[in-house]
């Protein structure tokens, strides 16, 4: 595979530590596009050792606007089927740059572990330094061994290394949209975390097309509905839930956006620090990045207030479990208290009325969207790698317009056929 | 970051991070602090929240080692070539373009 790509498939054997460098065969990519059309199929073809595929989208970490998205395909421990999780923040634009679309990790090893995968090069090694760490302490341990801040870590907590059902694969310090157990599936396989970080080149086939194209986009983007929308407060008036704007509003302090995503679906929120300060604070921990609406409003509708709901999230955040369940069965045990709801992170238990119910994770809200629907277009943003919050509010992002830039930037001559073949492929 | 993969598309017609002029920390993710550095010809330029500050290229920082670690980036800088602000492209700075959040502006 030429173009938007870095050409190569990493397949690591937790069994053995070896790693085998595969070529990404470009008829692969004329039939499966790319994301989640490949990481199926590579999950397919390993399926007899339980793999996680981590992939990027076939435009992921390109001028492509809101091209942002990376993810995890796996057997979700909490639902016995295949299923996917984004990568948001920088991980998918990391994961590209790594040198690898794709990465398979197959079979369980026997000793703690973690990847590190950079440059063309996938090591497995030791995880004796971060085993046991929370995932602040896992992040802060892997970037200073290193020596850079800006290493992507995708990685468990306490709730992993425990093989809790609710354990969640966190994004450097941060909630992710892993709401399928698979944080628990790295813990069984003793994989403490994967590193990410890359300075690849990604060559395009029309350069000069596809860059115009972009910016055309980009401007019809950004003179659309999100001039004045800022925050991950936006949102829950836009999927119908409460306007939190005055709950959460006095302690915020800034936004932040996903990779070349125009807005910014996720909130800074300064717990231990004034929320007006613009310059650099000299607290260690200052605050949180609230990346999850769902688990903020269920934390709301305990009756929280929203320093203690977002100090609970950065506790969830630590120990590396999904704020969602911990809301939702801590509410069905009429638990309401900071205290008592961390206590019950060890051991938490029972069933989910928010499970999702389908491929993709019920990270991204509806918005309005049938089931149907919402995973179609869920669907389509896996597959070329579009914030799927991002890809759901803005229908100037069409499936034509992503074929578009698919084709020039690749020069294989998609169509709407094939599009709709890898669709239907990854949601039967 | 998309400013800086679009100064890497001026310099090689592809996208790299690592041939861009400009670069965005992310460091001190914690403090959820960033800044956008660019290399000109002499100095380095670099904007933040608390204003901008000018460095010269091989000045020693102030406030010694300690202070620049937190700033730790495989990504060497000063390898870079120096910002021409895309002087063969009619419609300006292709960073500016691309920035999705309008960050970047140039009086």
């Amino acid at each position: 595979m030429e173009y938007l790509s870095t050409h190569k498939i990493s397949i690591i054997d937790l069994v053995t530590s070896k790693v085998m460098d595969q070529e990404l065969d470009e008829d692969l990519v004329k039939e499966k596009i790319g994301g989640a059309g490949i990481t199926t199929a590579l999950y397919e073809e390993y399926q007899g050792e339980d793999p996680i595929v981590l992939g990027t989208g076939l435009l992921t970490g390109t001028l492509a606007p809101a091209s942002a998205l990376g993810m995890i395909t796996a057997k979700s421990p909490l639902t016995g089927k295949v299923c996917h999780s984004p990568l948001t923040l920088y991980a998918g634009l990391e994961l590209k740059y790594s040198g690898f679309d794709y990465v398979v990790i197959k079979g369980k090893s026997q000793k703690p572990v973690y990847l590190w995968i950079h440059d063309g090069v996938a090591d497995v090694n030791d995880a004796k330094d971060v085993w046991g760490k929370d995932v602040w302490s896992s992040t802060d341990t892997i970037r200073d061994l290193m020596g850079d801040q800006l290493i992507q870590v995708l990685t468990i907590g306490k709730a992993g290394e425990s093989e809790s059902d609710f354990a969640q694969v966190c994004i450097n310090y941060w909630a992710s949209g892993d709401r399928w157990g698979f944080g628990k599936l790295f813990g069984q396989k003793k994989l403490k975390l994967v590193a990410l970080r890359g300075m690849s080149l990604l060559e395009v086939s029309d350069a000069e097309g596809f860059v115009k194209q972009c910016k055309e986009l980009l401007s019809t983007l950004k003179a659309g509905a999100f001039v004045d929308k800022k925050g991950i407060e936006e949102i829950p008036a836009i999927i119908g839930e409460e306007n939190i704007q005055k709950w959460l509003g006095p302690i915020v302090h800034r936004h932040v956006s996903c990779f070349n995503t125009p807005f910014p679906t996720n909130t800074f929120v300064f717990l231990d620090e004034d929320p007006k300060l613009l310059k650099e604070t000299e607290k260690k921990e200052p605050g949180f990045l609230i990346t999850d609406i769902h688990g903020l409003l269920g934390f709301k509708k305990l009756g929280l207030s929203a320093a203690d709901a977002c100090a609970l999230l950065r506790d969830c955040a630590k120990y590396g479990i999904d704020p969602v369940a911990v809301a939702e069965l801590n509410q069905k045990a009429g638990k309401n208290k900071p205290d008592e709801i961390k206590k019950s992170f060890s051991g938490l238990k029972g069933s989910l009325e928010s499970i999702g119910k389908g491929k993709f994770s019920p990270w991204c809200p509806h918005f309005g969207l049938s089931a149907n629907e919402w995973e179609k277009k869920q669907a389509v943003a896996y597959i070329f790698g579009i914030h799927p919050i991002f890809a759901l509010l803005s229908p100037e992002l069409s499936e034509e317009k992503l074929i578009e830039l698919a084709n020039l930037g690749t020069g294989l001559g998609f169509t709407s056929e094939t599009l709709d073949k890898v669709i239907a492929d990854i949601t039967k | 970051m998309a400013c800086e993969l679009a100064c890497g598309y001026h310099r090689d017609d592809g996208f790299a991070l690592l041939s861009a002029c400009i670069m965005v920390t992310r460091g001190r993710e914690k403090r959820d602090y960033s800044a956008v550095v660019l290399k000109e010809a002499e100095n380095l330029v670099i904007a933040r929240a608390e204003g901008l500050e000018i460095r010269r290229i091989g000045a020693v920082e102030e406030g010694g080692a300690d202070q620049s670690k937190g700033d730790a980036s495989a990504k060497p800088l000063l390898l870079r070539e120096p910002c021409d602000l895309c002087s063969d492209r009619e419609e300006g700075p292709l960073c500016l373009q691309f920035c999705p959040v309008n960050a970047i502006s140039m009086n």
